[in-house]
């Protein structure tokens, strides 16, 4: 109900939104708040909406892009926060909004939260495999370096590198490696370096410092260089504990700028130590050498033998031989002569000489035979006289003597025979006739016989 | 950039060098070289130690600044003494 008298006044939708807004600002203003992001939304123009909530209740709220991109993590549903905000309204929707000025995680600092998202994020895409890195050059002729040039990064890398491997030329982008923009820079040196071409190996890297001084190296535009570098990197950031991000994308790396250098380069004295390894091995080697040669000629001469024994028993074979084929060559020709002797032979038992000669021996043999034939004749004749007078003979007294008898004759040897006793008286005179000689004797006594 | 180029090749040769005087020690330590050819490694093998360790001696460090002219091209000039 309208009354005339004290017509209220009447307000815009608008005018009242900026009253609410104006006693917002007056009675609330700027406040911290901690609560829960939920239902994030990030817009494509980079501004960010989402809703902070805590048990009881929530609240709209905005981070705009000029905020949202210096945040160093990311923002997620279910995140604790504690942001800095002014409350406003929304006028457009009517709604209560935060408006958020500064966002920091509970618990973890900014710093840490964004380093473990970083490095989730970076591992989840694999940029940590260790089947993703580079060998670093076994002989770097041109290192490049990207650190601050008055540091003691530089100094210490180049007293290192003069010390171990001066051969190696060096070249350094200057950059700064801390504070805002530090590691765009950084960057920007490494893909510089990549321009330039004829760098081996490139150290990006600074001295030691906070973990503030030190965050660059945990920038992800630092660590999209480094993976993107066509030689490899060599992290160097002075710190021996925490690894930055740097550390785990880079190809190597060390602990400090000093040790990064004697991670790239090898030293002098040692490969001058293996020059003169080299050295005697090569005059023991080639000692060696000709010591094996020299058995090896001995031994040869050992199985060869005394060389004049060797021409002695080659003489004697040689002689053997000629004695040997000398030898089947007179048997050669001895055979070869009797062959010769046999053809000849057959030769003369045919033809007119041989006939003749045939002719005069059978003659011959005739002769032969006559003669034979002859000589029978006569050898028979006297055998039949031999015979003739064995007959005789055996009837000849003088043979009855011969076998022991012996003759009687009256009175002397020239009386007759006496061949009976009666005929005889005693005292009678007889004669005994032996095969060989005689005697007188006188008959004493005579029987009838 | 001439001088640098040189001093590249010179450490090139240093590392094919020292590769070759390996290679050398190697085949007169496994005695497969003929006697002749094994004097020649030798020879060849004391005239690499001479010249590396000669080049081990000789070499001084080289650095340069890489910079960005206004034009944005990349520009090389010799680090200076002050501040080395």
């Amino acid at each position: 109900m309208l009354r005339a008298g004290a017509a209220p006044r009447i307000l815009t939708v608008t005018q009242v939104a900026a009253l609410v807004q104006g006693a917002l600002e007056g009675g609330v203003g700027t406040v911290w708040v901690a609560g829960e992001i939920s239902n994030l939304r990030p817009q494509p123009t980079g501004h960010c909406w989402f809703t902070l909530k805590d048990k009881q209740s929530q609240l709209a709220a905005v981070m705009f892009r000029s905020v949202a991109q210096v945040l160093p993590f990311r923002p997620a549903d279910g995140m604790e926060v504690v942001v800095q905000a002014r409350v406003g309204i929304y006028s457009a929707r009517g709604n209560l909004q935060l408006y958020i000025d500064a966002m920091e995680p509970r618990g973890l600092g900014a710093l840490q939260l964004a380093f473990e998202q970083l490095k989730q994020r970076l591992q989840t895409e694999g940029l940590f495999e260790e089947a993703r890195k580079r060998p670093l050059p076994r002989w770097p002729r041109r290192i490049g370096v990207v650190t601050a040039e008055k540091g003691a990064a530089i100094h210490d890398i180049r007293t290192t590198l003069r010390r171990r491997w001066p051969a190696a030329s060096l070249v350094l982008r200057p950059v700064r490696v801390q504070g805002t923009g530090a590691a765009r820079e950084i960057a920007a040196g490494i893909e510089d370096l990549n321009r330039l071409g004829g760098i081996d190996v490139v150290i990006v890297g600074r001295g030691g410092g906070s973990l503030e001084d030190l965050w660059a190296f945990n920038e992800e535009v630092v660590a999209r260089a480094i993976v993107a570098s066509g030689v490899p990197v060599v992290s160097a950031v002075g710190h021996e504990v925490d690894f930055t991000i740097a550390d785990f994308v880079a190809d190597a790396r060390a602990a400090t700028p000093t040790a990064a250098a004697a991670l790239v380069v090898p030293d002098r004295t040692e490969v001058a130590r293996a020059v003169a390894k080299a050295e005697a091995a090569l005059a023991a080697g080639l000692v060696r050498r000709v010591r094996g040669a020299r058995e090896r000629i001995s031994a040869l001469q050992r199985a060869l033998g005394d060389p004049q024994r060797r021409v002695t028993e080659l003489t004697i074979r040689v002689d053997e031989l000629g004695a040997r084929a000398r030898h089947a060559l007179v048997r050669r020709v001895a055979w070869d002569r009797r062959e010769l002797g046999a053809l000849a032979g057959r030769l003369g038992r045919t033809g007119p000489a041989a006939q003749v000669r045939r002719a005069a021996e059978r003659m011959a043999a005739a002769r032969e035979r006559l003669g034979f034939a002859l000589g029978v004749r006569v050898r028979h004749d006297r055998a039949a006289l031999e015979q003739a007078a064995a007959k005789l003979d055996a009837l000849s007294p003088l043979a009855c003597l011969a076998r022991g008898y012996s003759l009687v004759r009256r009175g002397d040897a020239t009386g007759p025979v006496v061949s009976d006793a009666a005929t005889l008286a005693p005292g009678d005179p007889v004669a005994l006739v032996f095969a060989r000689g005689r005697a007188r004797a006188r008959v004493e006594d005579t029987e009838e016989g | 950039m001439a001088e640098s180029g040189k001093a590249e090749t010179g450490n090139h040769r240093f590392e094919e060098g020292l590769k070759e005087l390996e290679d050398i020690v190697q085949r007169l330590e496994k005695g497969e070289l003929a006697l002749e050819d094994s004097l020649a490694a030798f020879e060849r093998g004391i005239g690499l130690v001479r010249q590396l360790s000669q080049r081990l001696a000789d070499v001084e460090q080289r650095v340069d600044v890489l910079l960005k002219s206004e034009a944005g091209k990349l520009v090389l000039r010799p680090m200076r003494e002050e501040e080395q």
